[in-house]
């Protein structure tokens, strides 16, 4: 059976077998084609048509490489770019909710700080004087805070400088007030002295 | 020859000019006394120290049958702070007190009351001088400075209307030019009849006059032993201040332009180092020595309330 089989080989080479089927069958047997494959490079090197070097079973080779190629390079690639996106969604999905809290936080601010705005406005109304009222030590430098007491004495640094702004409060109304009363008191002073001088 | 004559022309030109600066600037301060005291105007000005501004309207007009004088000077903003003159009756209302009266000539405000009196009577303590002329209020205006003989005090500069002599712009300055507080105009409006709101106080009831207990020789058992040349007593009492309860002996002394209130109290700190702060012009001082607190107010610099402060000293005779 070989031998027919290496026969039909030898007949389609010599163009004798005109059956494609026969072909086709040459074409699908591993053996019948290595043996066509030999027969043609023996006709090759005969006719002296043949390359430099000879790579048997080059065709095998390529094929290898072309069934590797797409099975190592595109998933590759591919892999790669599903990294890629899964990483970014996740900063997403973590930007998202800081984002929101980042937000909720400023707007929390913007209240506290128009609360404070606010309360300012209404001090304002009340009592003009201690918001621009501002404190300095004559020589121009603070004493100096111990750590060892920092709590307490801040407290009452607080304290002091509470106690302090409303000394400086009630002194400035009173001096105002004063200043209206004793218009009266230089008139009559004055009406004293005339009183006085005409006595004389 | 000529060097010696073009100096005596230089003597005899600049002598003249520096008598006729404080010449000009005299007969400007004449007018704005004048114009205060006789034109019917309502004016708006502002109030500008330590980034704050108070807005203020201001009546003045001279009553045709009576000829006395109402004035109507209101803040803005804020609880209601108005001042009404009617002749020698001024009646303030604020919200701290009840309104009250009381007999004087003119309102004590923003605006210096020596500026409708005499203000000649200043000269030992102040310069005059005529400076020069620019556009304030959208008005042609004359500068008057009013500079400090001494480094004890503040200088003010004027800014007059050049047509009717009216303030436009006051400033008040240290000594080096630093701007501490201004009163700035915004609208001035002259008319032949005084305004409808000073024909009502005319009619209105005005507060009750406020019985003042007259000044008596007080005999506090502390003195001052310096005060600023020019600076003369004005009042003196026992009283409490408002606000604290503290009862504290005062003296209130003048130069004609500003006043200083001197408290001293005995007070339960020992010693308590010198604290002041700067609201605009007007400086508040305080101390503690040796039990003895005291206290300096009024539009002058630290140094000068530091050394009015310093210069008090308590009688031995009764100190306990």
């Amino acid at each position: 059976m070989s031998e027919s089989k290496f026969e039909t080989v030898s007949a389609l080479m010599d163009n004798d077998q005109q059956n494609i089927e026969e072909l086709d069958r040459v074409s699908e047997d591993e053996q019948l084609a290595e043996r066509w494959e030999n027969y043609h490079l023996i006709g090759d090197i005969l006719r002296d048509d043949v390359p430099d070097t000879i790579v048997p079973d080059l065709s095998a080779q390529i094929a290898q490489a072309i069934a590797e190629e797409p099975t190592v390079l595109a998933p590759k690639k591919s892999k790669s770019r599903e990294l890629f996106t899964a990483a970014k969604a996740k900063v997403v999905q973590l930007g998202k909710p800081f984002g929101q809290v980042a937000i909720a936080a400023s707007a929390a601010g913007l209240m506290i700080f128009g609360v404070q705005q606010t309360n300012v406005a209404e001090n304002d109304t009340v009592a003009p004087i201690p918001k621009v009222i501002k404190t300095m030590p004559f020589g121009g430098v603070a004493d100096p805070v111990s750590l060892n007491y920092q709590t307490p004495d801040r407290e009452a640094q607080k304290q002091a400088y509470i106690q302090q702004q409303r000394r400086f409060q009630a002194l400035l109304a009173d001096h105002n007030q004063q200043i209206k009363l004793s218009a009266v008191n230089k008139d009559a002073a004055k009406e004293e002295q005339k009183v006085e001088e005409t006595a004389k | 020859m000529k060097l010696i004559s073009s100096l005596l022309l230089l003597v005899s030109v600049s002598l003249p000019t520096m008598a006729m600066d404080n010449e000009e600037a005299e007969s400007w301060i004449v007018r704005l006394s004048e114009s205060l005291n006789q034109l019917n105007f309502n004016t708006s000005f502002v109030v500008v120290k330590n980034n704050q501004a108070e807005p203020y309207h201001w009546f003045h007009g001279v009553d045709g049958e009576t000829g006395a004088e109402l004035e109507i000077l209101s803040l803005l903003n804020g609880p209601r702070r108005d001042i009404l003159r009617r002749g020698d009756v001024v009646s303030y209302i604020e919200p701290e007190l009840q309104p009250y009266s009381v007999n004087s000539p003119r309102i004590s405000g923003p605006i210096p009351a020596i500026f409708s009196q005499d203000m000649t009577t200043l000269v030992d303590n102040y310069e005059f001088n005529a400076v020069g002329r620019s556009r304030v209020l959208g008005k042609p205006a004359q500068l008057i400075r009013i500079e400090s003989r001494d480094e004890h005090r503040f200088g003010h500069w004027l800014w007059l209307d050049m047509e009717t002599g009216l303030p436009l712009k006051i400033a008040l300055l240290t000594r080096k030019g630093q701007l501490l507080e201004q009163v700035q105009f915004t609208h001035l409006v002259i008319s032949e009849q005084p305004a409808e709101s000073l024909q009502q106080l005319k009619q209105a009831d005005l507060p009750p006059i406020l019985a003042l207990p007259q000044a008596a020789m007080n005999n506090f058992n502390w003195q001052i032993d310096w005060l600023p040349p020019g600076f003369k007593k004005v009042n003196s009492s026992r009283h409490r201040i408002a606000h604290t309860k503290q009862p504290v002996e005062f003296m209130l002394f003048s130069d004609g332009l500003v006043e200083v209130s001197v408290y001293v109290n005995p007070s339960q700190q020992s010693q308590r180092p010198v604290e002041y702060v700067m609201n605009g012009a007007t400086v508040v001082l305080n101390q503690v020595v040796n039990n003895v607190e005291v206290s300096v107010v009024g539009k002058i610099p630290s140094n000068t309330a530091k050394a009015i402060a310093d210069s008090i000293q308590i009688k031995a005779s009764t100190a306990p």
